[in-house]
């Protein structure tokens, strides 16, 4: 074979630049990655986990929780969000009509829609969202103008995607949020609900313990199976269990007995609760909500 | 199998061999073609390799627009930084002071009270001498550690101190900082503890 050393080399380039891009580029650009800051703050990003939480990641893994879960929030766009906070001197009918004076600006004229149904049902609560755009300068110039007539407003950037609008989380699942996690369990298919932020909302331990041994107890719809191997039903000793689940009727053991989680049930839900991305980082910016100033 | 059917015309014309022939000019100019619209693809979506874009973000100007520029979280997080920064290594940036060193300001009546001129004149003057913070007794000095910073930076500050660790006052504002600040005048003296709790809020 003459061209032996011509198909060998024509092979070897095709792999190589596949390599060069799926392994090496990839590498090159974030192998490097080390803790970071949560936007306008000085808290690190993210946090190592607990020894239970670790230890949880691999039973996470063992058990295939990511064959029906995925741990990635997406994201299709970013947008500015105008909110009123507060009307200062003028009432909302007053506002109203303002607004509607503001339709006039041609560089307003696009959004006179959006705003005037947003209003038609308001009742006057604040805070309101007034107006979402992607184009700043909209944005920049509607605030100017509340500014001008003693209206007090914030510019919120917030993320947008199906992702966000389930609920899942405020922004995108970005590389640093997983700088711990070994390895990390992207997931393929949502057969249940995105994990990324399971931290956030579902913050109660017992909740997650609950779910684990009866998905049902908590989530009537779940089609989650059961994990009641990893919990122990026992009787109630002379004093019961402080880790007792604390279930429905329905769910619950019989008279007498308990429902404790075994250590690898503890080491689970501890994961399941470090399961926390939703923070602002520079790569992924929103405005979080503050809680309210009284 | 006989001689006879091996005599066929291939073997007669001997061995077949490759040989070079030109690549057809359609698959060059293909090629050409599909790289020049990869490279604008790349050059639009790419964000040229920076770790920090995402999709949907598309490069990092594009992203660096998105970031937040103002706001009242904005100003919570700029008091926020700068809390820790001077006042949270003796008050803790939990709020909950050190003893012998300084008093918590979560839960502090001087903190959390409807009133602010009396809580902006203490880190611009400076505080000597002995108050009772939420029924325990300091005798300290405090330094005018605030009198350095910007009116704006002072009024984040202490809007995050009055907003954090369970306290619920409201905001404070720059402009209330430079009142207070005209009010003290250029060479301000610490005031003496009993002077400062019997000030108005």
């Amino acid at each position: 074979m003459k061209t032996g050393i011509s198909v060998f080399l024509a092979a070897f380039v095709a792999l190589g630049a596949s390599w060069c891009g799926f392994v090496l580029a990839p590498m090159l650009q974030l192998g490097g990655a080390k803790q970071t800051v949560v936007l306008q703050s000085t808290d690190n990003w993210p946090l190592q986990r607990t020894g239970d939480a670790t230890l949880g990641l691999q039973i996470y893994r063992a058990y295939g929780c990511a064959a029906c879960h995925t741990e990635q929030v997406r994201q299709t766009g970013a947008a500015f969000e105008i909110t009123l906070n507060s009307l200062g001197v003028q009432k909302p009918a007053d506002f109203i009509e303002f607004t509607k004076s503001l339709f006039v600006l041609p560089e307003l004229a696009a959004y006179t829609n959006a705003i005037a149904t947003g209003l038609n049902d308001w009742n006057g609560g604040l805070p309101k969202t007034l107006l979402t755009s992607t184009d700043k300068d909209i944005v920049t110039e509607m605030a100017d103008r509340l500014k001008a007539v003693g209206v007090k407003s914030e510019t919120r950037i917030v993320a947008t995607g199906a992702d966000i609008a389930r609920g899942w989380g405020s922004r995108q699942s970005v590389a640093a949020d997983y700088l711990y996690d070994q390895p990390v369990q992207l997931g393929g298919l949502r057969a249940g609900p995105d994990l990324a932020n399971i931290g956030v909302r579902a913050p109660d331990a017992n909740w997650q313990l609950a779910h684990l041994y009866a998905p049902k107890s908590v989530t009537p719809a779940s089609t989650m199976p059961s994990f009641k191997f990893l919990f122990e039903v026992r009787p109630v000793g002379a004093t019961p269990s402080p880790d007792a689940l604390n279930l429905p009727k329905e769910f619950a053991a019989a008279a007498g007995y308990e429902v404790i989680p075994k250590p690898e049930a503890k080491q689970l839900a501890a994961y399941l609760l470090s399961l926390k991305a939703n923070v602002p980082l520079y790569e992924a910016p929103f405005t979080p909500v503050m809680p309210p100033n009284k | 199998m006989s001689d006879d059917h091996q005599s066929c015309s291939i073997l007669s014309a001997g061995e077949p061999a490759a040989t070079r022939s030109a690549a057809p000019m359609w698959i060059i100019v293909t090629t050409l073609v599909l790289l020049f619209l990869g490279g604008i693809y790349f050059d639009r979506h790419s964000g040229w390799f920076d770790a920090k874009v995402y999709a949907p973000y598309a490069s990092a100007e594009n992203l660096g627009a998105y970031q937040p520029q103002s706001g009242p979280a904005v100003f919570l997080a700029r008091g926020r930084k700068n809390y820790e920064a001077v006042c949270g290594i003796c008050h803790g940036p939990d709020g909950l002071g050190k003893p012998g060193q300084a008093p918590a300001l979560a839960g502090s009546q001087l903190v959390n009270c409807k009133g602010f001129d009396r809580l902006i004149h203490i880190p611009l003057a400076g505080l000597a001498g002995p108050i009772t913070v939420a029924g325990q007794g300091w005798n300290l000095n405090m330094a005018a550690m605030g009198a350095a910073l910007p009116d704006d930076d002072l009024a984040a500050v202490l809007t995050y101190i009055r907003s954090s660790w369970g306290n619920t006052a409201g905001p404070v504002a720059g402009d209330d900082v430079k009142k207070v600040r005209a009010a003290i005048g250029r060479n301000p003296q610490p005031l003496g503890g009993a002077q400062t709790m019997a000030m108005p809020e």
